[in-house]
């Protein structure tokens, strides 16, 4: 990527349209490579959009309505179809109630419009149920494709349930007792360390929700310098499992600990250590 | 990152109430007027032209608001009106239920267009834009709730009623910076300049502003 991830700061200033034109380039050119930057962007477009609910009402001109749809193509000027269309048929039907009245009289005439009149209604239903029809299979469609997406998360949870199952068994991998830095706090979960898979897994419970525009960073700590493994967020029930690639070129660590960065993620280390992984209680 | 969270159910929600959608019965418009504006999206997206209908006469007033609130000019508000309406006619697809309410991303689409309108215009607005008078509390009881449906009219008019709440409970600096950005189509460094304060000033009210609309309004948007 070609900049590091975006703040809760710059993406509300991307949203509501303060940055420069050059510098909304190249956080648009960002957005386009990085999945959690856009989405909390787009969190951040939606509530600037809400914005626009504020100005003062006024009314649309009456003639905007019929140019809009003139201009869309869905009117053909509806009003003058719909004379031109039933005044073609009226003059059918008139030289039609001439010649057909002059037979067999005006009641069996009434009869026959009566019957095109009820046709043409049942013609008129069963277009609508046919469209009713087809928005439903689109909605069920839509619905499918959830599902599909869904399916395939969790057989991405699954596989990620499968491979920390493989690390904790594995010969390795270091199992290490993660422990809040307050004093007297008991164990709250385990950094798995897998050479092997060259995977790491932080996964613990008891945390607490932190608020927008912070983030838990996990750091692992080689050769006197700490190297972020990235960020995660809490689950509301205070459960997080967290999972990532070694990065390369970090074989080992030394200790790990879990801080709290703005949202987005800090290059660089700032906040005090709140969960410390003990390698003192390190198990193979 | 694979645990960042669930995913959004919001498309799902929205499809689900789809599925729901009441056979129409009578004037096809009338029916159509009960829909959410995702199921009359997914309609437009099968060329219904009663639903293309439903959702102009829903969205016609608020749309025109905004963009005359962002030009100050009556003939290009009605121009960019019709061209967010051709655009959602012609290119229903470019809403993604999952991202969001319709609404929302509506009023960004409007927004986005008439700013492109003054930049295309070359005449940047470097006035002053209007400021809502701080004690105008009547234009609470005036503010948009176009429609037929009278569900869909009072949630719209209490979302709208929200918004304007948590944006009059802004200080009057940080609301005026989040303004002149939305509205005006101004950087931080313009309004630094048209207000006369450093830049660092004006960056913390945006922030400070954004941070408040966003704990304010958080369950709704």
């Amino acid at each position: 990527m070609n900049r590091p991830c975006l703040t809760q700061e710059i993406a509300d200033e991307f949203a509501i349209g303060s940055l420069p034109v050059m510098v909304e380039a190249e956080l648009a050119e960002h957005l386009r490579e990085c999945e959690s930057c856009l989405e909390m962007t787009r969190a951040a477009q939606r509530l600037a959009a809400a914005l626009a609910l504020t100005a003062p009402l006024a009314r649309s001109p009456s003639g905007l309505r019929r140019r809009t749809f003139v201009a869309a193509g869905v009117a053909r000027t509806r009003l003058a179809g719909r004379l031109l269309r039933y005044g073609s048929a009226a003059a059918g039907v008139a030289a039609a109630l001439l010649a057909v009245g002059a037979f067999t009289g005006m009641v069996a005439v009434r009869n026959q419009v009566q019957d095109l009149r009820q046709e043409n209604s049942n013609l008129g239903t069963q277009v609508e149920d046919l469209l009713s029809q087809k928005i439903e299979i689109l909605a069920l469609t839509r619905r499918l494709s959830d599902e599909e997406r869904t399916s395939d998360e969790l057989q991405q949870a699954a596989r990620g349930d499968r491979d920390l199952l493989l690390a904790m068994l594995s010969p390795e991998a270091d199992v290490a007792e993660v422990f809040s830095v307050e004093p007297g706090a008991s164990s709250i979960g385990r950094l798995v360390w897998d050479r092997d898979q060259k995977k790491v897994w932080f996964v613990a419970n008891r945390l607490r929700s932190l608020p927008a525009g912070e983030t838990y960073q996990v750091w692992a700590s080689a050769g006197g310098k700490y190297h972020s493994l990235g960020t995660f967020n809490a689950e509301p029930s205070g459960f997080a499992r967290y999972e990532t690639i070694v990065p390369q070129g970090l074989e080992n660590y030394e200790s790990a600990v879990v801080t709290i960065e703005r949202a987005g993620g800090a290059p660089e280390r700032t906040g005090s250590s709140v969960f410390v992984a003990d390698l003192s209680r390190l198990r193979r | 990152m694979p645990w960042q969270g669930n995913p959004d159910p919001s498309g799902v929600r929205s499809i689900l109430r789809t599925g729901e959608i009441a056979r129409p019965l009578g004037d096809p418009r009338a029916a159509r007027r009960e829909w959410t504006d995702e199921s009359l999206m997914l309609a437009i997206a099968a060329r219904d032209d009663y639903a293309f209908a439903v959702l102009y006469d829903r969205y016609a007033d608020l749309v025109y608001s905004a963009a005359l609130r962002v030009l100050a000019d009556a003939q290009l508000a009605e121009d960019v009106t019709q061209d967010v309406f051709v655009r959602l006619w012609r290119r229903p697809e470019s809403f993604i239920s999952a991202r969001g309410r319709f609404l929302t991303w509506f009023m960004s689409v409007t927004r986005n267009r008439a700013i492109d309108e003054i930049r295309a215009l070359g005449r940047r607005h470097r006035r002053e834009a209007p400021q809502p008078d701080d004690s105008e509390s009547d234009t609470c009881l005036r503010i948009a709730a176009p429609g037929d449906d009278p569900l869909i009219e009072a949630e719209l008019h209490e979302l709208s009623v929200r918004v304007r709440a948590a944006v009059s409970e802004l200080p009057r600096d940080q609301r005026r910076a989040l303004e002149l950005a939305y509205f005006g189509g101004l950087t931080q460094q313009e309004i630094s300049e048209l207000s006369h304060e450093p830049l660092g000033t004006i960056k913390t009210r945006i922030r400070l502003g954004m941070q408040k609309l966003r704990r304010s309004l958080q369950d709704r948007i």
